[in-house]
């Protein structure tokens, strides 16, 4: 107990020094400064870079959809083209055939080289002998009826009218290869033959 | 503090629930429903391999693929407009029109209610078309399916060597017939690509998954045939059996020096685009489908004598100018061996006896072989050896050994009967004459290919070796070459105007196929080669059963000419402009 009238006397001897500073620092509220910023601008923003995000998602989605038909309707496209092209090439493949230039060439009158000539440059000398190409059938090149053909033997119905008529040219055929006409040796026949029976 | 205990307790029990389904779906079988997430929505297209090509040696091509449709109708739609459809696809597609009526409107309840073909390998183009036509005027019920399209643009040229597809199997696969078709499926087939993508109310997803694994198109084929001369081949050949009125016939054109098969003709043939015509009975159809030249067997006759007479030469035992009394008839132990034409005595070279090819003559010149010889060189020469150039179902030739090989069949060997050969066999023999003594393997595949028997055959693989001398084989052309002569040969009409020609003519008894009999049919044949005294190319004609009464001279020799005249003009082969062979063939 004997330190208070101590304390007493040094507070005292503070006092005047710790009321001005007392007075100076004490704290108070400081009004705020910075203003408030304004909600309104920093909504619109995100607001509209959502909204952007938004519409340019729903837009790429769109021209990729877009684009996907597109790609499935040129893909399409060039499906049929190049199947077009294939047929083309088909049919050019078909034209250009050994047979088919062959048939085509005698049709125009060309004939095939029946031995070739060969002049030596060096020489001036002929070699080979050179000979005419004779003409010969163009059905050659075509695929000709093999002879051995299908022999198709007719036998008449025995009782009905409308097959005779095409058995009738068989028969004129057959008798006309012994030297005779056909068209005599049946009686009440049409004059043409087996014309009848050919409808 | 309960209802804490009681709320974790809850938690925990649904935790472990979902932890055990966690192992279960990541630990057990993830697969299965990794597998079941992907089926669901999605789809799997197979994208078909293309099949390669089949191309002669100028890459024109004797089979090609196309894109190709099937029309499928599903008759319970097609019903009620059946008659339209049918007169538009009749029409559009050549299909028959009661047929397709019948298919279009197959009643409810029927087997095929729901899926009838309508027609199949249509090119892409004309399928997608009719369906469009058909969409246009309101009927519904038709669509299509994948189905490739083999073509063959030849139609019947090479069509014995590429042969054709068969209607698809159930898979979609090819089913190769014959030909190259069949013996390099797998090496023309390529496999199949897939592509699995993610699908939403029968649209693709741009978005989606998608796997693509391409298909790996096949391997075109290509072949050392030239197609222009392979139709002209079978023009020749054609016209030649025609007019003997033959059974068939086969025509090789070989390449000397590197024993490419240029053409190998057949006949009877096939239209390779359309191989079960109607007309031809099915057992015909089926021996048409195949390259005769390789698949049938027959005695060789006289042609053959160029093997052993060549051997002769080798074997140092006689030259081309060797002198023989030939009689009229020689008595052998069992029976007495003739010559076709009438003669006494007369006295032959041995050109003579190539150039008359007189059987006698080549008996008592065969005497002087040693034993086991005359086979060692015919074995060398390929005889019954198969040429294994690619094609499936080849002979191998029969060629006696051992105890079949007795002194009677070797007289017989000697002058070409008794033993058997394939066109092609013989041909590669003859060649060998022509490239100087050494055989050249023939080959029908350019460059290499791998059969589906696991043979590597082509061109690249051809073997050479040495049968007999360059001397050898230069005295049996000059031999071969006065067959051709008017005086001293039997084959004049083989000759080709210009150049100088080798050649030799065959006219062989046949067996008959009953009796294993000789059954008085015979083949006739001519073999040679121009230019005589520098080859190019080596042709071998054979013709079956003619029955116009002559031999192998007026039968196979004119067509030898025409083929050989046409090869050598269109290879641009000049005549070497030398004097013909003036071999002395009597004495």
């Amino acid at each position: 107990m004997s330190s208070a009238p101590q304390r007493r006397t040094a507070f005292s001897r503070v006092v005047p020094l710790a009321d001005e500073a007392m007075a100076r620092a004490r704290l108070s509220v400081v009004p705020r400064t910075r203003p408030r910023a304004h909600r309104v601008p920093f909504v619109t923003l995100v607001s509209v870079i959502l909204l952007g995000g938004v519409i340019g998602l729903l837009l790429f989605n769109t021209s990729m959809q877009q684009a996907a038909i597109t790609a499935s309707r040129l893909e399409e496209q060039a499906q049929t083209l190049s199947a077009r092209q294939q047929g083309l090439s088909m049919e050019l493949d078909q034209m250009s055939s050994a047979q088919n230039l062959a048939l085509k060439a005698c049709g125009l009158g060309m004939v095939g080289a029946s031995s070739a000539a060969f002049l030596d440059l060096d020489t001036g000398q002929v070699r080979g002998e050179p000979v005419a190409a004779v003409a010969g059938p163009c059905g050659v090149a075509a695929p000709a009826p093999q002879p051995p053909a299908p022999r198709v033997e007719t036998i008449p119905p025995p009782s009905r009218s409308g097959g005779a008529a095409s058995t009738g040219r068989d028969q004129g055929e057959r008798l006309g290869d012994r030297g005779t006409d056909p068209r005599r040796n049946r009686s009440g026949a049409p004059s043409d033959g087996g014309g009848g029976g050919r409808r | 503090m309960l209802r804490l205990r009681v709320g974790f307790l809850l938690i925990a029990m649904v935790l472990s629930v979902f932890a055990a389904r966690l192992v279960q779906l990541q630990g057990i079988d993830p697969r299965e429903y990794a597998q079941m997430a992907a089926d669901e929505g999605s789809v799997t297209a197979v994208l078909p391999a293309e099949r390669g090509r089949i191309l002669d040696r100028n890459g024109l091509p004797l089979a090609d693929s196309v894109d190709g449709l099937m029309v499928v109708a599903n008759p319970s739609v097609t019903g009620p407009n059946a008659p339209g459809l049918a007169t538009l696809l009749s029409k559009r597609l050549d299909v028959d029109y009661f047929e397709t009526l019948r298919r279009l409107r197959i009643p409810e309840g029927a087997e095929g209610h729901q899926f009838q073909y309508i027609a199949r390998k249509v090119p892409a183009t004309r399928a997608t078309n009719v369906l469009e036509e058909a969409e246009a005027r309101g009927w519904k019920g038709l669509d299509t399916r994948e189905d490739p399209v083999r073509f063959y643009p030849g139609k019947d040229v090479a069509a014995n060597l590429v042969g054709f597809l068969g209607t698809p199997y159930e898979d979609g696969s090819a089913r190769p017939l014959a030909g190259l078709e069949a013996a390099f499926n797998r090496y023309l087939s390529g496999v199949d690509g897939e592509a699995t993508y993610q699908v939403s109310k029968g649209s693709r997803l741009p978005l989606g998954d998608t796997t693509i694994t391409p298909a790996r198109d096949g391997n075109d084929l290509i072949t050392t045939i030239d197609q222009d001369l392979q139709w002209k081949a079978q023009q020749v050949l054609r016209q030649t059996v025609l007019g003997a009125r033959a059974d068939s016939g086969y025509a090789v054109v070989l390449e000397r020096s590197t024993g490419d098969v240029l053409a190998l003709a057949d006949y009877p043939t096939y239209d390779a685009s359309s191989p079960y015509d109607p007309s031809v009975p099915a057992g015909e159809a089926d021996a048409n489908h195949n390259s005769r030249a390789l698949t049938d067997v027959y005695e060789p006759g006289s042609v053959e004598k160029v093997l052993t007479l060549s051997g002769l030469i080798d074997a140092g035992k006689v030259t081309s100018r060797t002198k023989f009394e030939v009689p009229g008839a020689l008595h052998r132990q069992d029976r007495t061996i003739h010559d076709y034409f009438e003669h006494g005595t007369i006295r032959l070279t041995l050109a003579g006896i190539l150039a008359k090819s007189s059987n006698i003559g080549t008996v008592m010149a065969a005497d002087k072989f040693d034993r086991g010889q005359l086979r060692r060189y015919l074995t060398g020469f390929g005889l019954g050896e198969r040429t294994n150039v690619g094609l499936g179902g080849e002979t191998r030739g029969l060629l006696p050994s051992g105890a079949m090989w007795t002194s009677q069949t070797a007289d017989r060997i000697a002058f070409g009967q008794s033993l058997s050969v394939n066109a092609l066999q013989m041909a590669a023999a003859v060649n060998t004459i022509a490239n100087g003594g050494v055989r050249v393997s023939p080959s029908i595949i350019r460059g290499e290919a791998t059969a589906d028997d696991g043979r590597v055959v082509g061109t690249d693989t051809a073997t050479e070796r040495r049968v007999v001398s360059e001397d050898a084989a230069r005295q049996t052309a000059l031999m071969m070459e006065r067959v051709i002569d008017p005086e001293a040969g039997v084959a004049p009409r083989a000759a080709v105007p210009g150049y100088r020609v080798a050649g030799k003519t065959g006219t062989a008894q046949r067996v008959g196929e009953g009796c294993g009999c000789y059954d008085g049919t015979f083949t006739v044949s001519f073999a040679g080669f121009a230019p005589a005294d520098d080859p190019e190319f080596t042709i071998y004609i054979v013709v079956q059963n003619p029955r116009n009464g002559q031999g192998g001279g007026s039968v196979a020799g004119p067509a030898f000419s025409t083929l050989m005249g046409y090869t050598l003009r269109r290879y641009g082969i000049p005549p070497t402009g030398a004097r013909p062979s003036q071999l002395p063939v009597e004495w």
